[in-house]
């Protein structure tokens, strides 16, 4: 199941607060999908250490990234983006 | 494909390095408060009294020129996307050059002693070209911002002019040169200073924070691309017809840099009253005192208000309130930032990092703004009604002591929860 969670409009870091959060309480093969204004930037750094995975799509003011975690099997087309492996690039 | 690549701690230099320079520049407001809470209704009665002369160099060097210092560490090297070679050299001997310059600067107005002011002079020349020598790589080799980049280049260079002309005057001051019409050069050296270095610098790193702290839209095209590099032309015009003799051209000129200051500030307060979703918070309140201390400023100028109110105005009013506004929301931010990155790179998955509003309650900072905005307000009677100067001055140091408190809060914080990830 993808759980949506909407973020736009909020002021840094909340944005990344509340995706680590929900995260954090994501069950087994279940996939957030960000909905926010602006590219976060610095959570691509945060999941590529964490060992997530994250498909970003849409343009500034609406962007949606997919994010489930590394391990789990594949559960969808391919990503159309995949950034970042657990090492450091 | 979209790009995903960014922000990222490789590129930061350790958190140790901005927050050296942020908990140190508040003592220099205390200084300078008290410096003028003891001098009371002397200290404003010119901007040549050496109360006055030492609280501007303590505020100016001590305060300002370190918390930009701190803020160009931190977000050069992400902007230009590699680390600073030497950036732990390049710090520890800003912060202290920086620190010893301002107080030798103070002690040599206070007492009338040239030996101080050259030794203030130089030190702080030698710690703002230690900055520089690190600075002016990063900006040659970045590439993204443009806007912020130009207003950043720009405002280096009025650093360096800033610096030179100091350098001169003092050697003035111990009769090593001779300098006809000498307040022509300490005018100059006044505006690349506050005008050019704190104005432009404070003008490019609005057109990132604004938009993302405050999620407004983005600063207009013309004003992105126009406004710093005409400020800057506006300053090397008005200081040309000055050592010409053209006063009026000069006054021309610093008309246009006060329209331009006076449309960035309009602009910026149209784009926060824009924002999706309006939240009050202590940065934002400090904003739109800078923004109106700024406005008055101009106003004040046009007016040909006494320098001592124009004093006020743009160093207290702007130049402490705005620094203290994005340090509220900066100290914070960045101990979130680095306290995540490391737990994300831990196996501590059982320990929480704390939000950044837990690291710097806002409940705690919400008294801040006001208390700025009243030692403002006093100080600003005060050169009217001298009696006000002491009771101003000491809400300052109050204000400024505040903000240690704040900052060094979060900083405690972060030390506990990062020893708690090993």
């Amino acid at each position: 199941m993808d759980l949506l969670l909407d973020v736009s409009g909020l002021p840094p870091p909340e944005p990344l607060e509340r995706t680590l959060d929900a995260l954090g309480g994501l069950a087994p093969g279940d996939r957030l999908l960000v909905r926010l204004g602006r590219q976060p930037y610095p959570l691509y750094d945060l999941l590529r250490r964490m060992g997530y995975r994250w498909e970003v799509t849409g343009e500034d003011g609406d962007w949606r990234i997919l994010v489930e975690p590394e391990s789990e099997p594949e559960s969808g087309p391919e990503p159309e983006h995949r950034s970042g492996s657990p090492a450091r690039s | 494909m979209v790009d995903t690549k960014g922000l990222s701690l490789d590129q930061a230099p350790p958190i140790d390095l901005p927050l050296r320079f942020f908990l140190t520049a508040p003592w220099f407001v205390v200084a300078a408060g008290l410096i003028l809470a003891v001098q009371g209704e002397a200290a404003m009665a010119s901007r040549w009294t050496p109360a006055a002369l030492a609280a501007t160099h303590l505020l100016a060097i001590g305060f300002l020129g370190q918390v930009l210092c701190g803020a160009l560490l931190q977000l050069l090297p992400v902007i230009a996307g590699t680390p600073m070679p030497g950036v732990g050299l390049i710090a520890t001997a800003s912060n202290l050059c920086l620190s010893a310059g301002s107080a030798f600067l103070a002690v040599g107005f206070l007492g009338g002693a040239p030996l101080w002011l050259g030794a203030g002079a130089l030190v702080s020349g030698v710690g703002f070209l230690t900055l520089l020598s690190g600075l002016l790589p990063a900006l040659r080799r970045a590439r993204g911002g443009p806007a912020t980049l130009v207003a950043f280049r720009l405002g280096s260079v009025s650093l360096a002019l800033t610096v030179l002309l100091g350098l001169t005057l003092a050697a003035g001051l111990l009769g090593w040169l001779t300098l006809p019409r000498f307040t022509d050069w300490v005018t100059a050296h006044l505006s690349w200073g506050l005008l050019g270095w704190v104005g432009l610098l404070i003008v490019g790193v609005a057109y990132q924070v604004v938009p993302l702290f405050h999620v407004t839209p983005a600063y207009p095209g013309w004003m992105a691309a126009g406004l710093a590099p005409s400020l800057f032309l506006a300053l090397a015009a008005a200081t040309l017809a000055l050592w010409a003799g053209q006063g009026a051209l000069a006054d021309l000129a610093l008309t246009v840099a006060a329209l331009g200051f006076g449309s960035f500030a309009a602009v910026t307060l149209i784009l926060q009253s824009r924002r999706s979703r309006p939240r009050l918070d202590a940065t934002l309140v400090h904003w739109r005192l800078a923004l109106a201390a700024m406005a008055v400023a101009g106003v004040a100028w046009w007016l040909d208000a006494p320098s001592g109110l124009l004093g006020v105005l743009i160093l207290i009013g702007v130049g402490v309130g705005l620094p203290s506004g994005m340090l509220l929301k900066i100290v914070p931010f960045l101990c979130w930032f680095h306290l995540q990155s490391r737990w994300a790179a831990s196996d501590r998955r059982d320990l929480r990092v704390p939000h950044m509003h837990q690291l710097l309650p806002e409940r705690l900072a919400r008294w801040h703004p006001p208390a700025h905005a009243l030692a403002l307000v006093l100080l600003c009677a005060g050169t009217l009604e001298p009696a006000l100067v002491q009771p101003g001055a000491l809400v300052l140091c109050a204000s400024a002591l505040w903000l240690v408190g704040l900052m060094a809060g979060a900083a405690w914080r972060y030390r506990r929860v990062s020893q708690a990830l090993g």
